[in-house]
């Protein structure tokens, strides 16, 4: 292991009790309401109350025993749709991290290890994406691909995979610094070796944070794509779409803006106390700092 | 109803609305109860989402244009009526000729423009030839082409000479503004004859429109009328609520109205309109080649379910492409009506009994992707599969419209007297029947109404039993305002606003 691990192992020790206390439930309340979330889009894989495109219930009828949520204006039933639509918000929350993760890990470790015109010109280019709108990345995607979930993944995901990248090549500079890599570097390790076998396991739990916090971003904005029309096409039941379609309505039947509003600012505060309990729990940095 | 800011329907419509607006000008009036004492001097504040892009009716201002200045600020040699009606404005009286080839008007006299010019008729056929113009945007351009010649014999004189008969040329005239030949920067500025001229256009916020002194009819009724211009209809319909607008033109959603329809201080107004939402299938495109298919599809939509839907218990169904205001109106709402046992069979017969699958291009601005998706959970029943591809209105203009690349897709259809369309083999969607055309351009050279109706009700029936394509439902045209102000247009579309014989109580 390396040194950097071995000192910040000891930490967690000298931490008084009553902080420790306070992160996990940092990171239960986190967990379990991300959790929730999770659960109500896995169960949609296999249940919901009625199909999705039953249209046989009232116009707008509010709550009650039929439909637990009430219907929209063409009578589906509002909580059916909410299960699709928490599906779609696990699913473009996931999609675009892993595009993240994928591309901005790649792109920062190659910026870290480039040396002079090259690492300025990819350091360049990652401010130029990260200045970039995701709007109007969106919007050219979809152009290009027509409306989609998975247009409006790759553009959210292309978007943040400039923001990790910058955040995984400061890391990955930080770790090459250090006098451990010079020793693996004259004792002729290989580049690939030392990114797997030094640089990695001393960023990721920095980088899981970081990731953690770009899933719950990365819910919001497919939720404002969807609601400009650039999302999942109807009728998929995407959160933000449901929060467009009951605008009109708000006053008449305010459920149907209620709920996904509710549900969608449960998840991202659930990430976010996630990523906030691991970067407790996780990161050395914080850990040293709490102690 | 955003395509009408962006696309030729909007642009077009406007001016041609012939249904119920108030009388100009001499006319008698308009809507509203109260025919008490009114404050001669007052403001009328108007709300609406639709501001103009520029203030000239030929340069692709959108229906803004239409709805602030047109009757207003503008006037034509003639206007509709309430009814539908062709009435003289500009025009006092005209002779056409045997041959019906040659038009001749004799202009009203002492009107002058706003700028103190006295109208000529110069200025009439300065007027016409900037619609027919080569960069001219004006959408119903091709409707006048049939001028081949303006004669101006003496200053209130006008001799226009076509090229073949044409029924509609003086209903076609209602939508010509006469301008000033000598006007400059008519995109930011004016200069007609109309009740009012233009005090100040503040973009972005508000227009607003003073009363002429030296109007040649009768004067308006307010001193001034502000249009405000708002985003969305929540923001406008607040601004009703806090008195900052006395009327709003147009309402485009209907469970907003509660608020107004409990609240004696409000009137809510269910006026009709001619705008309609059409299901309208590509009939050059297979399977909407075969006429069973297209009468299969419009048989499994439950139109009565949609319109329920959409606008709570406004609007109306129709069978058709012609709305009730128009001469030819007949109720076929029993053609190709709901009925699923219907649609299979003709599937079968069609050799379709396993369904198939389309692409429905649809723009992603209300109310189309909730008609979409209703449609796509209608069609299932059936067997068929709707693939919903949302498309924004540029989009929709160049791929659908203009291209032609697409199976089906959706549109609202603002124009009135549009029937004709369906006349043209090379329109968008493509219906391509001879017999129809022949009936279209024989209407259009009709000697009378009485044949032109005649023939337009065969094209109408006809498209319909063709489901040419699926008319959904008939938009209705709510207009809600104070309960102190009467005098406001109650129907026609929201692209036209006559603001003359508003009265507000003092």
């Amino acid at each position: 292991m390396t040194q950097t691990l071995r000192t910040s192992s000891e930490a967690p020790q000298a931490a008084p009790a009553k902080r420790r206390g306070r992160r996990s439930a940092t990171l239960i309340t986190g967990c379990v309401l991300s959790g929730l979330i999770f659960l109500l889009a896995l169960v949609s894989l296999v249940w919901t109350p009625y199909a999705s495109d039953d249209t046989s219930g009232g116009r707008l009828t509010g709550p009650g025993a039929g439909h637990l949520l009430g219907t929209d204006k063409l009578g589906r039933d509002l909580f059916t749709q909410l299960m699709t639509g928490s599906r779609i918000a696990v699913e473009a929350g996931l999609g675009s991290v892993l595009i993240a993760a994928v591309a901005g890990v790649t792109l920062g470790v190659l910026a870290a290890f480039a040396q002079g015109w090259l690492d300025d010109t990819l350091s360049a280019f990652l401010d130029i994406l990260i200045a970039f709108p995701t709007l109007l990345l969106a919007m050219l995607i979809v152009a290009a691909r027509s409306a989609t979930l998975g247009s409006a993944v790759l553009a959210i995901g292309l978007a943040q995979s400039a923001v990790v990248a910058r955040v995984v090549r400061i890391l990955v500079k930080r770790v090459l610094a250090q006098d451990y890599i010079t020793a693996a570097r004259t004792s002729g390790t290989s580049w690939p070796w030392i990114v797997a076998g030094h640089v990695l396991p001393n960023i990721w739990p920095t980088l899981v944070v970081n990731l953690a916090l770009q899933f719950g971003l990365a819910v919001l904005a497919e939720a404002g794509l969807s609601y400009l029309g650039l999302g999942a096409p109807p009728p998929n039941a995407s959160w933000g779409r449901m929060l467009q379609e009951a605008q009109a309505t708000f006053t008449t039947a305010p459920a149907g803006a209620l709920a996904p509003g509710v549900l969608l600012v449960l998840l991202v505060i659930g990430v976010n106390l996630v990523a906030d309990g691991l970067r407790d729990t996780l990161d050395p940095a914080t850990r040293r700092r709490r102690s | 109803m955003s395509i009408k800011k962006t696309s030729l329907f909007g642009t077009a419509t406007t001016a041609v609305l012939a249904v119920t607006l108030t009388a100009c000008g001499g006319g008698s009036g308009g809507t509203g109860a109260s025919g008490g004492s009114y404050d001669k001097d007052a403001t009328v504040n108007i709300g609406s989402l639709y501001e103009p892009q520029n203030l000239d009716n030929t340069a692709g201002g959108g229906q803004g244009v239409t709805e602030a200045l047109n009757g207003n600020v503008y006037e034509g040699l003639f206007r509709l009526t309430d009814d539908g009606k062709i009435e003289k404005l500009l025009a006092q009286d005209y002779k056409v000729s045997g041959d019906g080839l040659t038009y001749t008007f004799t202009l009203r006299d002492g009107v002058k423009f706003h700028s103190g010019k006295t109208l000529t008729s110069e200025d009439v056929k300065y007027s016409l030839e900037k619609v027919l113009a080569e960069d001219s945007q004006s959408a119903r351009k091709s409707n006048l082409e049939v001028v081949k010649d303006i004669a101006t014999p003496d200053a209130r004189t006008v001799k226009v000479t076509l090229s073949q008969k044409s029924i509609s040329f003086v209903y076609n005239l209602s939508y010509v503004w006469i301008i000033n030949s000598e006007a400059k920067n008519l995109k930011t500025t004016e200069d007609g004859t109309g009740p009012y001229e233009l005090n100040k256009w503040t973009r972005g916020s508000a227009l607003s429109l003073d009363r002429f002194s030296g109007y040649w009819g009768d004067a308006a009724a307010n001193k001034q009328v502000v249009f405000h211009y708002y985003k969305d209809a929540t923001a406008l319909n607040n601004a009703l609520l806090t008195n900052a607008v006395d009327v709003v033109t147009s309402e485009q959603s209907p469970d907003a109205l509660d608020q107004f329809k409990n609240n004696q201080n409000y009137k809510v107004n269910d006026g009709n309109s001619t705008t309609k939402l059409l299901l309208a299938f590509n009939d050059r495109a297979k399977p909407f080649t075969d006429v069973k298919v297209r009468q299969a599809v419009s048989s499994a939509i439950d139109d009565k379910k949609l319109l329920e839907s959409v606008w709570g218990g406004y609007g109306k169904l129709i069978g058709s492409m012609v709305p009730p205001t128009d001469p030819w109106y007949e109720d076929l709402t029993g053609v190709n009506a709901y009925d699923v046992a219907r649609a299979k069979k003709l599937l079968k017969e069609a050799g379709y009994e396993d369904g198939f699958t389309f692409t429905l291009d649809t723009p992603n601005y209300d109310p189309h992707p909730t008609a979409a998706t209703f449609i796509k959970s209608q069609l299932a029943k059936v067997g068929i599969t709707v693939k919903i591809n949302t498309i924004t209105a540029d989009e929709w203009y160049t791929k659908v419209y203009k291209n032609r690349d697409f199976t089906a897709t959706l549109q609202e259809h603002v124009n009135d007297r549009d029937l004709v369309w369906y006349g043209n083999p090379d329109f968008y969607w493509g219906y391509d029947n001879k017999q129809v055309t022949k009936w279209v351009e024989q209407a259009e050279q009709a000697s009378s109404t009485a044949e032109q109706t005649e023939l337009l009700k065969k094209v109408n029936r006809k498209t319909a039993e063709d489901a040419a394509s699926d008319w959904l439902y008939l938009y209705p045209q709510i207009v809600v305002a104070n309960s102190k102000l009467s005098g406001y247009p109650l129907n026609g579309l929201n692209s036209q606003f006559f603001a003359y014989d508003i009265k507000k109580e003092g």
